[in-house]
């Protein structure tokens, strides 16, 4: 009788939680995440699916955790009560999803071999119009300024990680997910799981931090600089004759600049523009950008954030490389939005035509969560300052930045 | 250190790449904006033509230069009747 009582504790997952409690601080980190997400809406189509993969990853023997490679491609995992080890690049695919679960088969398929990042840029771009950046086109370089973090944390990063690792923790600062995953990828697959989490939950955190980096670095007469006001003062001569085929030109030219400067940012950029091209022709590509921005879109980012979710395991999130991750991403994200309102203090200094601080702020690649809280953060100020259109200017050009940044780190530590 | 100087090296030629891009996608931006303005300007709408006011009948139009007669006691004096 015993004997069965000990064999039906065996077979939950009670035993080895018990005999490993680290598992109930992985819990306790997907309730947080859930209740961020769920209950504080702080990004929750993202973090919602991102936090439940964490918590189906945790289980042990529900085999939802997906398996690292580690150097030479290996992974190491028991079958029929032996212990394995294969080269995940070698297995085919209905070997992974046989011998290491579904999940396994998802990260394998579609995260790892890069598939989705430029998938959900697709999408991004669908869903971004440069409308209020081809209006306010000076106003895009802060798009530039905002990638200091990412190079900021990378001279750090640099006395604690291999190369390619700091790179892969520094682009975190570029307040893009798709991109982050993207480059790390590329860099330091290994570190996919406590990157993607970090990337996301500061991304996520965007209404904490920005307000945050801009209370420590901007006065009230700065932050009450009226853009509006600016503009009747020193007026914008440029003249828009046909917006229309002006948004439909620029994705097309955009992608060839970028391609012939840095090839490795087309992946991402490519595929922004591609999304936003089938957005800005209208009723003859509708169909197209109905799907990338509803079904592709919402399909691709379940699968991200669930996979990805499901990457972080006890073993590899609970090191001191993932609590570098998670201190060195905060100060990349911080950094960045640091740079970008620097660029415009120091272009204040200089031109007539002031700029408010918080145009600078948003040059991240957080669209439009950043210009969101940029507007909100002018009103409270001043209820008339409405500075979203300016802010989406540099927001979205950070978008473009941020890729190009990502494209620059692939070419020289890939 | 010989990491911290690449590094560094990274942070020149990254920041100066990020910033040289979109200093061109400014520039682009203009240059596109000219030409679709000298190009492909937005065909000009035809602009509805007014309507013209509805003639006034010369019955009505007595009829108001009597009233107006009346109330004004000769005085006031009808220039225009126009329709809305």
């Amino acid at each position: 009788m015993e004997n069965i009582w000990e064999k039906i504790y065996s077979m939950t997952a009670l035993s080895d939680i018990i005999a490993d409690p680290r598992f109930l601080v992985m819990y306790a980190l997907a309730f947080l995440l859930l209740y961020l997400g769920i209950k504080k809406e702080f990004e929750p189509l993202l973090l919602v699916p991102i936090a439940f993969g964490v918590l189906i990853a945790n289980f042990p023997g529900g085999g939802m955790g997906v398996l690292g490679a580690d150097g030479q491609g290996l992974v190491h995992y028991m079958k029929d009560g032996v212990m394995v080890a294969k080269n995940v690049y070698e297995m085919p695919l209905p070997e992974i999803a046989h011998d290491l679960g579904l999940m396994n088969y998802i990260y394998y398929a579609l995260i790892k071999s890069g598939l989705l990042p430029p998938i959900i840029f697709m999408g991004v771009g669908a869903l971004t119009d440069f409308g209020p950046m081809l209006r306010n086109l000076k106003l895009a370089i802060f798009g530039a300024g905002a990638q200091f973090g990412i190079f900021a944390v990378l001279l750090v990063a640099s006395q604690f990680f291999t190369m390619q690792e700091a790179g892969s923790l520094a682009i975190i600062g570029g307040a893009d997910g798709p991109t982050a995953i993207f480059t790390t990828l590329k860099l330091a697959p290994h570190l996919l799981g406590p990157i993607a989490i970090a990337a996301y939950s500061y991304m996520a955190l965007v209404p904490v931090i920005i307000p945050l980096v801009v209370k420590l670095t901007c006065s009230k007469k700065e932050l009450m600089i009226n853009m509006k006001e600016q503009d009747k003062l020193y007026p914008n001569k440029q003249e828009f004759k046909n917006m229309r085929v002006l948004k439909i030109v620029f994705p097309i030219a955009v992608t060839t600049i970028v391609a012939i400067i840095v090839p490795d940012a087309v992946a991402l950029v490519g595929m922004l523009m591609f999304g936003n091209l089938i957005k800005e022709i209208g009723a003859n590509t509708s169909r197209l950008f109905e799907a990338a921005s509803n079904g592709i879109m919402n399909a691709a980012t379940i699968f991200l954030g669930l996979s990805v979710g499901a990457t972080m395991t006890v073993e590899a999130f609970l090191n001191w490389t993932t609590i570098g991750i998670v201190a060195g991403g905060f100060l990349a994200f911080g950094f960045s939005i640091f740079g970008g309102i620097m660029l415009v203090k120091i272009m204040n200094l200089f031109t007539k035509k002031k700029i408010n601080p918080l145009v600078g702020a948003t040059g991240l690649s957080a669209v439009p969560m950043a210009s969101r809280v940029a507007n909100d953060i002018a009103l409270k100020y001043d209820p008339k300052n409405h500075v979203l259109n300016y802010c989406m200017s540099s927001n979205v050009a950070g978008v473009i930045g941020s890729a190009v940044a990502a494209g620059i780190l692939i070419s020289f530590l890939g | 250190m010989e990491n911290f100087i690449y590094a560094l090296e990274l942070m020149g030629i990254g920041m100066g790449t990020v910033f040289v891009v979109l200093i061109l996608v400014i520039e682009l931006g203009k240059l596109l904006i000219l030409l679709v303005n000298k190009v492909a300007p937005e065909e000009a709408k035809p602009q509805a033509k007014a309507a013209a006011p509805a003639a006034v009948t010369p019955n009505v139009a007595q009829a108001i230069t009597q009233a107006v007669n009346m109330i004004t006691g000769g005085k006031g004096k009808v220039e225009k009747i126009e329709k809305q």
